[in-house]
């Protein structure tokens, strides 16, 4: 305690202040030169003896040196117990810059996208509206849906949009952004209308904006006839207000503000955007009558999240450009929670970007990423291989080999260094292989349209459970939906599923793969033309081309024998066109089983340096259950302190409280075992008897082993220990009874 | 408290027991607990009719409390483990409860004549109605302790049949404490009326409901009127000689945080704000932490935010973080006068886009922080300035993440770090002493005392002086005539106010302000509204301490 009380006073004058400007005090201590001990070297030095592994202070000169040698920004640390080259760590960074930044555009070009046609939508409804003469104000109401979060990207998109083509072409609108928590009354909301419309725009000179004064006379800062003389500068009338959370506005300070811009509108034109989290109706209901008369809107919808999710998933998780993959759990956790709790997309981009952090900064091994020409044998350590040795794909691809006889390869793998080397060199080539079988099969079953799994969905089953249209054992089941196939749907797949080899997919980064599914190709083309002639001579002969798995093919025969029913079932009718129409079905159902499949990703041999999927991080620092943390903290101080003496109090076997936990935890154990309403003097009592010297009760005076503490000391320690149950917000005042306090929390 | 007592009655029950079987069989060893029942029903009517008295009696005392227990013994305990106090309790329990249910049939089907008396079955049906009052008010959701008359008078009739006998019971127990067990009347009544020891184990909701049962929270009539508080001075003195034990611990736990440095920094560098939470003063790390990332980059400013000081406004954020950005060329050469969020922004915009501030917050959820939403907003807007502002804070309470909705959430994109640290909390970010005395009802915070006020007082003009004899002179009165003592006695802000005028301490209400003002920032006096609305002022003394003031003055 003495100790802290001295570390603290180093820092004790900013203390108390509010806030201030950091000054770091390693260069007061050089200043004084000659004062060594001063307060912050001191304790320097005792971090350094606390901590057992010395290692600590050496690591951090090595952060100081690569942090001076690698240029901007933070270095990542050397993993390996600090025996990664700096070269490596140095790979690792700009291998990590190089990857997400690609996935970031790309994520943000879905998220642009997804919104465009509601702006369209909504400036389409300005122009219009402008074009009538009307006496009501124009008011386009979007339904945003109940993520707040997504809505500032959507209204920041339509300000651009809105400002950048002017309808009508006058200069470009005002536009005004509002949130309820700007808006705590009328005068306030004014000024920041006036305030925000009135700003110079980007490409503005700032003093045109700065005056608004006129004939010497100056405007209250709420008063819209400011904002008039401004727009009169400007040449333009229009001023958009958006409403960003419209239902979180006071109702009644809504209708007066809409009252005002109303009874404005023949000098400045003022359109309003409301953002709506539930429904127009609702939102009509808060206001009054009058105030709804006075308003011309029409509303929009934006696409809903599902969706949006969907294109992510594509377009940035799943194409070709991703450098790292999501692995399937991790995937599903991100998805799941987008589904059950309303967390947003930029909360599932935010932790597609901390797995990301994450691979690279903590995986020595994300250096294998690095393509052929950057990751070269003499960057590879003897302790990379050392890990490549450990992982489970590694294991599983010696113990395959054993199992197939190849000897050789297997025990080069373990033994011969540089065997490992080299395949570990190659990988590169293997996982790209990987990939593109992956995602051309995925491609062909999502544009085949015969399941109705989304893609995100087919997506993560395909990397956890590999692609197989098998109807029995298969993984994502097609050929019933095949093979129920009519002769024109039949047509329609087929040109589908050439369209799609030969475009491509721009979202997963595919192009055309014709080339390298030359007999995909070839067999597609040739039951195209083959069915199209079936059903071409089918139809001149007047009936039907149907295949043997069509249901009506299938009929029930009921035939009457000497008083006995006799059932069959009869493949019968079935033309010549017929039966080559189902074998074309079959060629089909084969051809694509062949070319859609793919096996699982934990199969392939060292996925795990491009593979990201612990669930634990994301976890720990999306979803923190601090309620845990603390109670866990205060139950078991053991688990963080790993002291002799809080081991010592976990291991007992009666469960006794120990008098050398930390007071706050002693107390939180009593505090546990009362009831809601505590009487202090009770609590103190027991304590006492805990950590006091013992003299009462013979049981506790062992269990003090003489250590107690006076009446006066174990005070001071309740003091500080109860006053930090409050602080944590555990207790309150009561006033029920004399000395009592109320429990408020339960964890 | 509710450890001694599990101590207590684990002994009892066990000798009320015995008392069970002793009548009809001295001999048999109490070992199966079914047994006193189905002695009970089948011997002669004579004992029955001694004991139904006497069992109905207590049947009457425990209708409402057998209503409460029942669920929990439904619930089914958990199985324990091996603790020493649990093990005969439940044993204990189970039989009586099983034995008690067939209760209110057994005279009739025997005897038929034995009904409850009228007085037992008028105070049964008033205690039932004052438990469902209470059940009612814990539904109702207006169980805050604070405004609870009628729920004391219903508590009390609820109540008062326990309240006959266990007066001399809890001497009793307390002498008998962990002793053997003891065969005296009445014993066995309390028990059964007593809930076991807390279950242990069950959900954190199941253990609020069953700690908020009506009746059940029932403690002791001891206070801490023996003790002599600490003060201050006292306070420290001794803590500046304690020795923590876990300090050793401390610091390596601390060292260990201090390990993921550089991990905090990358992910701030990334457009991430860290969050570090748990149960510990986070405020030396989050210093280390300042020291590490200025050790890194040494022309990165930081700006650290005290979140534990109660005097934080926008204002002082918002000027401190205006004077750490380098100045704008020309049109605002003194920045420090920046004092608006939205000039603020601007300022930052016409900055290029590179990391220019780090800003750090100790207890971004202190009470204060917690109170004015707006701080948070604020908070998050700057941490939305990004890549130009980066942000971190520490968090002390558990429930903190519900202090920000999505919108929030979204501009703080926080990533969060258990850190638990047990380092003690310094003496600015919890005063320990004020902070136990405000729990405990006792003294607010104000500036030290009588000599304080002396202090405060003699820097003041001579009207403001005047005044504040005024104001003494008056609570004196008010005390006097309601006989009341200290700190609740309040007198009208209006008559003060008259009075002021009439003695020309001051001229009109705005210089009367003023003064008061000046009080109320040294915290000598406290003003607050009654139920109608009057404003009332009120100094936070005892009758002795004003009345040595006002000698004071007045010499």
């Amino acid at each position: 305690m003495a100790q802290n009380e001295m570390i603290d006073a180093s820092f004790e004058e900013d203390d108390h202040r509010v806030a201030f400007i950091f000054q770091p005090n390693t260069n007061v201590s050089h200043e004084k030169g000659t004062d060594g001990a001063t307060p912050r070297s001191a304790k320097r030095r005792k971090l350094a003896a606390a901590s057992s592994s010395s290692s600590t202070p050496k690591k951090h000169r090595q952060h100081g040196s690569t942090g001076t040698n690698g240029g901007v920004g933070v270095c990542f640390p050397p993993l390996f117990g600090g025996t990664e080259k700096p070269e490596a760590a140095i790979l690792r960074r700009e291998l990590f810059e190089e990857a997400w930044p690609v996935l970031e555009k790309r994520v943000q070009h879905v998220l642009r996208e997804a919104n465009r046609n509601t702006l369209d939508e909504v400036a389409g409804f300005l122009k219009r509206a402008a074009e009538i003469e009307t006496d009501k104000l124009t008011s386009a109401f979007i339904i945003t849906g109940p993520n707040i979060a997504a809505q500032d990207l959507l209204f920041e998109q339509l300000a651009e949009r809105l400002c950048a083509d002017p309808a009508g072409g006058d200069a470009p609108p005002r536009f005004v952004r509002l949130r309820a928590s700007d808006a705590p009354n009328l005068k306030a909301v004014l000024r920041k209308i006036i305030r925000d419309a009135s700003a110079a725009g980007p490409g503005e000179d700032e003093d045109a904006g700065a005056e608004v004064v006129q004939g010497g006379r100056k405007y209250l800062d709420y008063d819209l006839e400011a904002l008039h003389v401004f727009l009169r500068q400007h040449q333009t009338r229009r001023v958009v207000v958006a409403f960003q959370d419209g239902e979180a506005f006071d109702s009644g300070l809504l209708t007066d503000l809409i009252s005002i811009l109303h009874s404005w509108r023949d000098r400045i034109r003022f359109e309003l955007l409301y953002g709506i989290a539930t429904s127009v109706e609702l939102f009509q209901a808060r206001l009054a009558k009058s105030t709804a008369r006075q308003l011309y809107g029409a509303q929009f919808d934006v696409v809903q999240a599902g969706s949006v999710l969907d294109g992510v998933v594509k377009t940035a998780i799943a194409s070709t450009y991703a450098a790292l993959r999501i692995g399937p759990s991790l995937l599903r956790t991100l998805v799941d929670r987008q589904h059950h709790h309303v967390a947003g997309i930029h909360a599932f981009v935010a932790s597609l970007k901390y797995a990301y952090m994450c691979h690279f900064y903590a995986d020595p091994l994300s250096v294998l990423l690095a393509g052929q020409g950057r990751l070269t044998r003499p960057m590879l350590q003897p302790e990379h291989l050392e890990a490549v040795r450990t992982l489970d794909s590694f294991k599983a691809e010696a113990e395959a080999a054993v199992d197939a006889r190849q000897l050789r390869h297997a025990r080069s793998l373990i033994e011969d260094d540089e065997y490992l080397a080299n395949q570990i060199l190659d990988h590169g080539a293997r996982r790209n292989e990987y990939l593109l079988r992956l995602l051309r099969s995925l491609h062909l079953i999502a544009t085949s349209g015969l399941t109705p799994i989304s893609f995100t969905d087919l997506y993560i089953l395909a990397l956890s459970d590999g692609v197989d249209i098998s109807q029995s054992s298969g993984t994502i089941p097609l050929e019933d939906a095949i093979r129920r196939l009519n002769p024109d749907e039949f047509l329609t797949l087929a040109s589908r599923l050439l369209h799609a080899i030969s475009a491509g997919s721009p979202e997963l980064g595919l192009t055309d793969f014709t080339a390298d599914a030359e007999d995909l190709v070839a067999s597609l083309t040739d039951l195209h033309d083959e069915v199209d002639g079936l059903s071409s001579r089918a139809r001149s002969q007047g009936t039907t081309l149907k295949s043997r798995y069509s249901a009506q093919s299938r009929v029930l025969r009921t035939t009457v024998v000497a008083q006995k029913v006799q059932l069959s079932r009869d493949h019968a009718t079935l033309t010549d066109e017929d039966r080559a129409f189902t074998a074309a079905v079959d060629k089909l159902c084969e051809v694509l089983a062949q070319h859609a499949r793919c096996e699982p990703l934990a199969d392939l041999f060292l996925h795990e340096p491009w593979t990201f999927d612990a669930r634990a991080p994301y976890r720990d620092v999306f979803v923190p259950r601090p309620g845990n943390t603390l109670g866990r903290a205060l139950v078991r101080p053991h688990d963080y302190l790993a002291c002799a003496c809080c081991a010592k109090a976990a291991a007992d076997p009666a469960g006794r409280l120990d008098p050398a936990l930390p007071t706050t935890a002693v107390l939180y154990h009593l505090y546990l075992e009362a009831g809601a309403l505590i009487n202090v003097a009770d609590l103190w009592a027991a304590y006492y008897a805990l950590v006091g010297e013992g003299e009462e009760g013979d049981g506790e005076e062992s269990d003090a082993g003489g250590g107690g503490f006076d009446e006066r000391t174990a005070l001071v320690q309740f003091y500080r220990g109860l006053a930090e149950l409050r602080m944590m917000g555990f207790v309150r005042p009561s006033r029920r009874k004399a000395d009592h306090i109320a429990k408020v929390k339960w964890l | 408290m509710a450890r001694r007592k599990a101590v207590q009655t684990a002994p009892t029950r066990l000798g009320s027991r015995k008392r069970d079987l002793s009548p009809a069989d001295p001999y048999e060893v109490p070992d199966d607990v079914e047994t006193p029942r189905r002695r009970r029903r089948t011997e002669p009517s004579s004992t029955i009719a001694a004991e139904n008295g006497q069992d109905d009696d207590e049947d009457a005392n425990d209708s409402p409390s057998r209503n409460q227990q029942t669920p929990a013994k439904r619930r089914g305990r958990p199985p324990k483990a091996a603790s020493s106090a649990g093990t005969p309790i439940k044993t204990a329990v189970t039989p009586k409860s099983g034995r008690k249910r067939s209760l209110p049939e057994t005279p009739l089907k025997l005897n038929g004549v034995d009904t409850p008396s009228r007085r037992n079955i008028a105070d049964r049906s008033a205690r039932r109605k004052s438990a469902r009052a209470l059940i009612d008010r814990v539904l109702g959701g207006t169980v805050s302790d604070d405004e609870l008359e009628e729920e004391s008078i219903a508590r009390e009739i609820y109540e008062s049949s326990e309240d006959e006998e266990p007066e001399g019971e809890d001497q009793d127990e307390e002498n008998l404490e962990a002793t053997t067990p003891s065969k005296t009347p009445g014993r066995k009544r309390r028990t059964a009326r007593r809930s076991p020891t807390p279950p242990r184990d069950l959900p954190p909701h199941e253990q609020y409901f069953y700690q908020n049962k009506p009746g059940l929270a029932k403690t002791s009539g001891n206070t801490l009127a023996s003790l002599d508080l600490l003060t201050h001075d006292e306070y420290f003195s001794i803590l500046r000689q304690l020795k923590d034990p876990h300090a050793a611990d401390v610091k390596f736990l601390e060292s260990l945080h201090a390990e993921s440095f550089p991990q905090w920094a990358f992910e701030l560098s990334q457009g991430f704000s860290a969050c570090l939470y748990g149960y510990g003063s986070k405020r030396r790390l989050l210093h280390n932490f300042a020291q590490y990332l200025s050790s890194q980059d040494p022309s990165h400013k930081i700006v650290i935010i005290n979140g534990y000081v109660r005097t934080l406004t926008t204002r002082d954020i918002l000027s401190t973080i205006s004077a750490a950005l380098p100045p704008v060329n020309g049109t605002n050469d003194n920045p420090s006068t920046t004092t608006t969020l939205p000039t603020l922004l601007s300022h930052l915009t016409t900055l290029p886009s590179t990391p220019h501030l780090t800003i750090l917050i100790n207890s971004i959820d202190s009470p204060l922080l917690r109170a004015k939403p707006a701080l948070q907003s604020l908070l998050a807007t700057l941490a939305a300035q990004r890549p130009r502002i980066r942000l971190a804070c520490t968090a002390d309470t558990p429930d903190f993440p519900r202090l920000w909705d999505a919108g929030l959430r979204a501009q703080f994109a926080f990533v969060f770090h258990d850190c638990t640290t047990f380092s003690p909390f310094a003496v600015c970010e919890l005063d320990a002493v004020d902070e136990v005395h405000e729990l405990l009802g006792r003294r607010a915070r104000r500036a030290g005392g009588k000599e304080g006020v002396a202090f405060v007082l003699r820097s003041l003009p001579e009207n403001a002086r005047a005044l504040f004899r005024l104001l003494v002179g008056e609570v004196l009165v008010a005390m006097e005539e309601q006989g009341g003592h200290g700190e609740e006695v309040g007198v009208e802000y209006r008559m003060v106010y008259n009075k002021a005028v009439e003695e020309f301490i001051c001229s009109s209400e705005m210089a009367f302000r003023t003064l008061l003002k000046e009080f109320h920032d040294h915290q000598i006096i406290t003003s607050s509204k009654d139920s109608i609305g009057t404003e009332l002022l009120s100094l936070p003394f005892r009758k002795e301490e004003l009345e040595s003031i006002l000698e004071e003055l007045v010499s």
